[in-house]
């Protein structure tokens, strides 16, 4: 880590009186963490509200004035949670859908971003300019008239839109593997080469396992991808062959047709807590990508 | 044979002519041909018709949609919400993953564990995030309006007409810790020397800051500018799920303040069947985004510094 206001840094200190200094730095930092646990507490708030409100009775969530902490933890509500829907059937399928679709489009952007890492062809550079600027594309843009175009042709709830669209590589991923890809020294292939090693196989069985690192990258996006997206599953799929995302947000009623709200905030911690998992013991994997998308390529 | 390979190494690629390369980028072509141009054709031509999704006796109508669509009062205001939402959030989703990151970018106790908390938000599905966020600005039930009470302000109605606006902009907010990670990593791409010398030099901390580290880093916030204004004309979700609806992909109860541009899109789509005229209006959408796009590519020259670097033009 590079520490830019790194006080004990010998080399260039300037002739300032370093006791006096001391004391103030002190004072400071106990700012910045009085401002970090502030800060901290606004963000993680939400996440022991839901936790919060999963575990009340429903007269505890209405009850006015609003109580913070249950009675007794209502631990119940996520077994009815997962009997109130068809839980485990909305879970199968997203763990389908998502695997499906990380497995598909973590191999097809590999192969793309090899092929503008490694390979030279006629139209190249702009192909990749095309590339480039379809990140920016807004997915919202394209699949409403995706739609369209599926339902003419009968894919609408099917899971063939996940397939074609992990099939056809996420621009996105290609670049992150691309830009591995250019890293990696030229002597790898040519030996291979010499070997009379093709480029399939020298894709397959030289830099798809050195891409390690990028290969979990992009597994572990994509698939979070699928399991936190909402709008494609609502607009593609029938509600009995839906995924989870859409199942929490709207199918937990009570009898009059009303927001069941702490069996909703029982499920929704269900259904995040996986990811927030993942993400604490991957996360610099994440990190990874956001990284690679706020680089100017 | 393996001795010619051997020599010509240099030029293999005229052996391997643009054939292999196609092969390889080839799913990104053809998913790029079926499912982004292929669609995004397809709703310009239907842009020209009256087309209603599932009569099939619809008839060219020329420019008609997009006449009537820049007269239409609710696209003009959704589009005047959307621009107000944008000229909102993305300053202050800039500007605050700036400053988590320069409070951060220090050898302080405990900042990995603060970068955590901070980042969390970002990589939460909007699903769960829509619903914690509805149990927060709940009018009765909500500890914000708790909170709000002790100090004796409120109940306030976050979730209707006008406050619905600013519960979507503190909503978004709180995953600014996406860009966060990404002004944290270009903060310490800044050479160490360069504000050191200035320190040398006398100068304040804040002078460094504002006349050293900003300038280096201006690429990645000129970037962070971009994609944000991008990312926040294509909201749809996140109004959708704050709204009290009862079906799945409903826009009917989405209130008035955060019926932005594509919510109204949607709406024409499957609520008023209107493919025609929904599809000008994707079009429009896309159009405005490259405008902007070269834009502020344009004018980024002014203001932008870029190291030289010639990994960069690899």
């Amino acid at each position: 880590m590079t520490v830019v206001r790194d006080p004990a840094r010998p080399a260039i200190k300037p002739a300032l009186p370093a006791p006096a200094r001391r004391p103030r730095r002190r004072a400071n930092a106990a700012w910045t963490y009085l401002l970090l646990m502030t800060l901290a507490v606004l963000f993680a708030g939400p996440f022991a509200w839901l936790v919060l409100a999963a575990l009340k009775t429903k007269t505890e969530w209405v009850a006015i004035p609003a109580k913070i902490l249950p009675e007794a933890p209502q631990w119940g509500n996520f077994t009815q949670a997962l009997t109130e829907i068809n839980f485990t059937a909305y879970l199968g399928n997203s763990l389908f859908l998502s695997f499906l679709y990380a497995v598909l489009v973590t191999f097809s952007s590999a192969a793309v971003g090899f092929g503008f890492a490694r390979l030279r062809g006629r139209g190249k550079r702009p192909l990749f300019v095309v590339l480039l600027s379809t990140m920016m594309l807004p997915q919202i843009l394209t699949l409403i008239p995706t739609y369209v175009l599926f339902a003419r042709v009968g894919l609408v709830n099917t899971y063939w839109p996940w397939v074609l669209w992990g099939l056809a590589a996420s621009p996105y991923l290609v670049f992150l593997f691309r830009q591995f890809f250019a890293a990696i020294p030229a002597e790898l292939e040519d030996a291979a080469i010499i070997d009379g090693c093709g480029y399939g196989r020298i894709f397959l069985q030289i830099f798809l396992p050195l891409s390690r690192p990028v290969l979990v990258t992009s597994f572990l996006l994509s698939f979070t991808w699928t399991w936190g997206d909402y709008i494609a599953p609502a607009l593609f799929l029938d509600p009995d062959h839906t995924t989870l995302s859409v199942a929490i947000s709207a199918f937990y009623r009570d009898p009059h047709g009303n927001p069941d709200t702490t069996l909703q905030a029982a499920a929704a911690t269900l259904y995040v807590v996986p990811v927030l998992v993942i993400f604490l013991f991957a996360q610099r994997y994440f990190i990874r990508g956001v990284l690679s998308s706020g680089v100017k390529g | 044979m393996e001795a010619e390979r051997a020599r010509r190494g240099r030029r293999r690629w005229s052996r391997y002519p643009s054939r292999t390369f196609y092969l390889f980028v080839s799913p990104w072509v053809l998913g790029f041909a079926l499912l982004t141009a292929l669609p995004l054709g397809y709703a310009l031509l239907v842009s020209f018709t009256n087309f209603n999704g599932r009569n099939s006796r619809w008839r060219w109508v020329g420019m008609r949609n997009y006449t009537e669509l820049v007269r239409d009062a609710d696209v003009i205001a959704s589009l005047v919400r959307t621009l107000a939402y944008t000229a909102i959030t993305v300053p202050l989703m800039v500007a605050g993953g700036l400053g988590l990151a320069v409070l951060l970018n220090r050898r302080l106790k405990a900042v990995g564990l603060f970068r955590t908390i901070f980042f969390l938000p970002s990589v939460v599905p909007v699903v769960a995030m829509a619903i914690m966020w509805k149990l927060i600005f709940n009018r009765d039930a909500g500890i914000l309006n708790a909170i709000l009470e002790k100090v004796s302000v409120g109940p306030i109605a976050w979730l209707v007409d006008p406050n619905a606006f600013y519960a979507l902009i503190i909503l978004t907010l709180w995953g600014l810790g996406g860009g966060m990670v990404i002004m944290l990593a270009a903060l310490q791409s800044v050479p160490v020397e360069l504000e050191e010398a200035a320190v040398v030099d006398g100068a304040s901390r804040w002078h460094v800051f504002r006349h050293v580290t900003v300038p280096m880093i201006s690429p990645v916030i000129f970037f962070q500018v971009v994609t944000g204004v991008i990312a926040s004309f294509q909201i749809i979700i996140q109004p959708l799920l704050l709204a009290e609806s009862n079906q799945v992909g409903s826009v009917a109860l989405v209130p008035q303040s955060t019926h932005l541009y594509m919510v109204q899109v949607y709406e024409e789509f499957f609520n008023n069947n209107r493919y025609g005229f929904g599809s000008a209006m994707l079009w429009v959408f896309f159009l405005v985004i490259l405008a902007i796009t070269l834009v502020v590519q344009r004018s980024s020259r002014l203001w932008v510094h870029y190291q030289v670097d010639s990994e960069a033009e690899r």
